[in-house]
């Protein structure tokens, strides 16, 4: 025999004797007999010798493998007996666990807030971020001197377009480019030239949601409106429908819950299509209704899962993304 | 703005507590945010948040006006000096041709006034909503702005030059010195108020130190006027000169406010300052008609609306509370006239609102809608979005979110030539709108190994944007980005650890196509701007392109100061969408058994595995099932300039059990052949 096989068949020998628990076993399995185990590469050393003594070697290391994997069956079966005891596999040590990843917070709170509106039939669609100020503004009678419009709460680029501040522009997309009724929820990135701290980023996520319809009333804005939140935050989560005020909505409305010892808490705005809204888009004001809403999922997302600053967001700390 | 309940007693009655009014306006949609005792704690303040379309809200007068709306009562006006003296004043003028700009002015001069001590109920009333008290009839002045809406300014009359008072466009270059100590430079798109000589003050927004009414002023001219929100915004703009004038002018105020006001400040003049004598108030332009505007609102149309049924006589009770002064034009409609002050009631379904937010929006019921299904129009590339972040985060990565703004850094010249740029960023380095996920990525690998971690396999899906510089025409796409840095596992009591290698891209790229089901996907060497030489790939489905991997390039890297390798793939989610098969067609499963049998072959460097791999596939005829490359292997016997590559053969028949010497044979032959083709040796 090889002298460098006598030692393996040593040292393998020796190891199986010292074998008392399940996962010195699938230790031993590893080392031993596994893919990258001793004896396995053993074989690999047959190229490498000279043809005349090649059967030999494969004799010796086929008869060794033979007996060490007799032995470790024996090892198995004694180990796992019916009477061995409890002890005999390590409980404590970690599983082996596959490598998985997340998904971002703010693509889970997005996912869960479409598949309840999946239920009641809203679709998912998308739009543009780089936009035109007549989707951003015009067509939502936001009127041409309103302050919104000023370069301190929008980003305008140097092509004459700007960065929608709002996901409501897809409200006037769809319009314009499907036919009554529908049913849409439109999430996406928007952008405000705000001051970044805790609570504001010049980057956020809204959820704009619009139904329009022959005859689609208030009162239907607020049944899907409160089965969304009492499904989201839970059946007991108390909702108030405060009135507000959103160019593109009338009526309007801003809806808070109440949050523990933080009281209420704005949610959503909301409120029905304005007739002014259906008109520059192109629908006739006196055929159809509906209700629009727009949600921050930010806000949403760290009411949730009680994070305190919006930035932990977008910094992408891996520390922060394995948490959810 | 700050409301003291002491105030809003002159007008209306509020029953304890005050939390309940503070509720039930809040509720009406008039938010009130805290209620808190003042400062010497001998009144309570409301802090009120009011929306865009009620500036009428913004003085105690609106504010008990809603109470009273809110709580069915009437409400009790401020007393008015309504007298018109009959002597005018000598020589004084106004010259008025801007009527955009300024619609209506009116100013009345008053001699010899007593500056006494303000009364107290005034100055305790003014600092309760923040004011300082100045001086009695700056006090007042204020007084009138808080309680009635309209902004009043008053004059030294001493100290004006001339009598004549010109609206006017500021001239090039004339400058004024504004009552808080700055000095304005002023240009022709600001409206100014001026005297024979200069300009006295900022139309609607400030007056001006040189006429500024001090302790020792006697004579004043009152100024009561309307401007134009635009014009006074954007001057309080651009001189980032904000005041409670210009705060209430640029929301707009009631127009017919203005006189009143003015009646309002006399009344306190002549009763704490007693002038020796007021003038006959002087005018220009004419106070917009707005009032008087007729809507007409049915019943059928609220329950259209709202979805709920409220009764007639509660609309029209509503629609009085309101001041809409409404006429029953049958039993279930109703015409109403618009006041002064509620510029914001343009449409039936304003009144609508106003209905249905005194009703109380609580009241209205809450239906689910019952619609038949709408029939979806599937949109491919969210699909396959969703699909391929489920898969990524499987395959162990964690998905970003990083701002679509970035900086220029790693950029080159060609592609920020063709970058949507901002013009108004936030931070001068962040303007420009992402052309590739790239930079963004080496963002996060920084500041997570900063942050200690050893393991960085991130992924988003996101736009990226691109102008071309001709015809101002600008796109986005639709992509998603990988990348891994440092460990591709941790070590573990079973495991070693190992370090990510492009292979590791490479196969989440290859797994990932098969799981969205793109077929026929070749990877082609290519270069790259921010990649390493000679490890950039293209990846294709056919002749469609499908996106780009590689390993970020030492330079790139070191200018986010990372000194381990990157791997990173950019790939278009449309184009992936694009190259999704439809629907996947069973295949047979084989009935008979399949024989594996190994080829090593020694082949000069710059032949590829996967050719070798082909060839064997091809000289197989159908009967691989698989072929599989196991393993590389350079030096030991293997000559210089050569390597060994191992394949694992997969042989299997759908039609019959292979013969153990007809796969032998087989084998043989396609190793011979390769081995010619290749100049390689056979090995085993």
């Amino acid at each position: 025999m090889d002298s460098q096989l006598a030692l393996l068949q040593d040292e393998v020998r020796e190891a199986i004797a010292r074998i008392a628990h399940a996962e010195s076993l699938e230790l031993f399995r590893v080392t031993y007999l596994g893919k990258k185990g001793k004896l396995t590469l053993q074989m690999q050393r047959l190229k490498d010798l000279a043809p005349e003594e090649r059967r030999a070697f494969g004799a010796d290391v086929n008869r060794l493998k033979n007996e060490v994997q007799q032995a470790f069956d024996a090892k198995t079966a004694e180990i796992s007996r019916p009477n061995a005891s409890r002890d005999s596999v390590d409980h404590t040590l970690p599983g082996l666990r596959p490598p998985v990843g997340r998904l971002h917070p703010i693509t889970q709170t997005i996912r869960e807030i479409s598949a309840i509106f999946g239920r009641l039939g809203f679709e998912s669609v998308t739009g543009p971020e780089i936009e035109t100020e007549f989707h951003n503004f015009t067509a939502l009678n936001i009127p041409p001197d309103h302050a919104s419009r000023d370069d301190v709460d929008t980003f305008y680029t140097e092509s004459g377009h700007l960065l929608r501040t709002q996901t409501s522009t897809v409200q006037v997309r769809v319009m314009k480019s499907r036919k009554p009724p529908l049913r849409v929820i439109a999430p996406g990135r928007v952008y405000r030239p705000d001051t970044v701290d805790a609570s504001h980023s010049f980057m956020f996520h809204q959820i704009e949601g619009l139904m329009v319809d022959g005859e689609t009333t208030f009162a239907e804005l607020k049944g899907t409106l409160y089965l969304f939140l009492k499904e989201f935050f839970g059946p007991k989560t108390k909702v108030r429908f405060r009135p507000h005020f959103f160019p593109f909505t009338e009526p309007s409305v801003e809806v808070d819950i109440s949050w523990g010892s933080r009281g209420w808490l704005e949610i959503l705005g909301a409120g029905s299509v304005n007739p002014r809204v259906f008109d520059a888009a192109g629908y006739d004001s006196k055929r159809v209704q509906g209700f629009a809403f727009g949600l921050g999922v930010e806000r949403i997302a760290m009411l949730r899962h009680g994070i305190d600053d919006i930035r932990h967001f977008y910094e992408n700390d891996l520390r922060f993304l394995e948490q959810f | 703005m700050k409301i003291s309940v002491s105030w809003l007693k002159d007008f209306i009655t509020i029953k304890p507590p005050l939390e309940g009014t503070a509720e039930r306006l809040t509720l009406a949609g008039l938010e009130v945010k805290t209620v808190k005792p003042s400062q010497d704690h001998k009144d309570t303040v409301f802090e009120i948040e009011i929306t865009s379309n009620r500036p009428d809200w913004l003085s105690h007068l609106g504010v008990a006006r809603e109470i009273a709306a809110v709580e069915n009562q009437g409400v009790k006006m401020p007393e008015l000096d309504t007298a018109d003296p009959r002597q005018a004043p000598a020589g004084w003028k106004i010259h008025l041709r801007e009527l955009k700009a300024c619609p209506y002015y009116s100013g009345v001069l008053i001699e010899g006034i007593e500056m006494n001590p303000t009364p107290d109920f005034m100055r305790e009333r003014l600092e309760a909503c923040g004011f300082r008290s100045i001086n009695l009839i700056v006090d007042i002045t204020n007084y009138v702005l808080i309680e009635m809406g309209q902004p009043l300014h008053a004059f030294d009359a001493d100290l004006l030059k001339g009598k004549e008072i010109h609206i006017r466009f500021a001239r090039p270059k004339e400058s004024l010195l504004a009552i808080d100590g700055r000095a304005l430079e002023l240009d022709s798109r600001d409206i100014v108020i001026a005297d024979h000589h200069s300009a006295v003050a900022l139309a609607g927004v400030m007056g001006g130190k040189e006429t500024e009414v001090g302790m020792r002023t006697r004579n004043i001219f009152l100024e009561s006027a309307l401007f134009d929100p635009r014009c006074v915004r954007q001057s309080s703009r651009r001189h980032a000169l904000q005041s409670e004038s210009s705060y209430r002018f640029e929301r707009r105020v009631d127009p017919e406010g203005a006189d009143k006001a003015r009646q309002r400040a006399l009344y306190l003049i002549r009763k704490y300052a007693k002038p020796r004598s007021v003038f006959s108030v002087i005018k220009a332009g004419d106070v917009p008609r707005t009032s008087g505007a007729r809507l007409a609102v049915s019943a059928p149309e609220i329950r259209r609306v709202l979805g709920a049924e409220i009764k007639p006589h509660t609309v029209h009770s509503i629609l009085t509370r309101l001041g809409l002064e409404p006429k029953a034009l049958s039993a279930e409609s109703w015409e109403i006239r618009v006041p002064s002050w509620r510029a914001d009631l343009l449409d039936s379904v304003d009144l609508i609102e106003e209905i249905a937010r005194i009703y109380g929006y609580d009241q209205i019921p809450e239906i689910l809608p019952v619609r038949a299904p709408v029939p979806y129009e599937p949109n491919p590339i969210l699909k396959t979005e969703d699909c391929l972040r489920t898969f990524l985060c499987g395959a162990g990565l964690f998905e970003t979110i990083t701002f679509s703004l970035i900086k220029n850094t790693g950029l080159n010249e060609r592609d920020l030539k063709n970058t949507v740029r901002i013009t108004n960023p936030m931070h001068q380095d962040l303007r420009w709108m992402r052309p590739t996920l790239l930079t963004s990525f080496l963002n996060v690998v920084k500041k997570n190994l900063d942050a200690g971690s050893r393991r960085i396999p991130i992924f988003e899906t996101a736009q990226v944007y691109s102008a071309s510089a001709s015809d101002k025409a600008v796109q986005e796409h639709r992509v998603a980005g990988l990348a891994l840095a440092g460990q591709f596992r941790r070590k573990s009591w079973m495991d070693e650890e190992r370090n990510v290698t492009f292979f590791d891209l490479k196969g989440i790229v290859e797994s990932l196509c098969d799981h969205l089901g793109v077929r026929d996907i070749q990877f082609r060497p290519s270069d790259h701007p921010m990649m390493e030489c000679g490890s950039a790939m293209t990846l294709t489905a056919g002749e469609r392109s499908l996106g780009v991997l590689g390993r970020i390039s030492s330079e790139t890297a070191a200018l986010w100061d990372i000194d381990i390798p990157v791997f990173a793939a950019e790939l278009s989610l449309v184009a992936l969408a694009e190259s999704v098969i439809p629907v996947r067609k069973y295949q047979p499963l084989p009935r008979f058994p399949a024989t594996e049998r190994d080829l090593a072959v020694v082949v000069p460097e710059r032949i590829h595995a996967g050719e070798i791999r082909d060839e064997v596939m091809k000289l197989a005829g159908g009967l691989a099932k698989r072929v599989d490359v196991f393993d590389v292997f350079r030096g030991g016997r293997i000559p210089q300039g050569s390597k060994n590559i191992a394949l694992r053969v997969l042989y299997q028949s759908m039609e019959k059990t292979l013969l153990s010497e007809d796969v032998q044979k087989l084998h043989a032959e396609i190793a011979e052949q390769v081995s010619r083709k290749f100049s390689a040796t056979f090995q085993s």
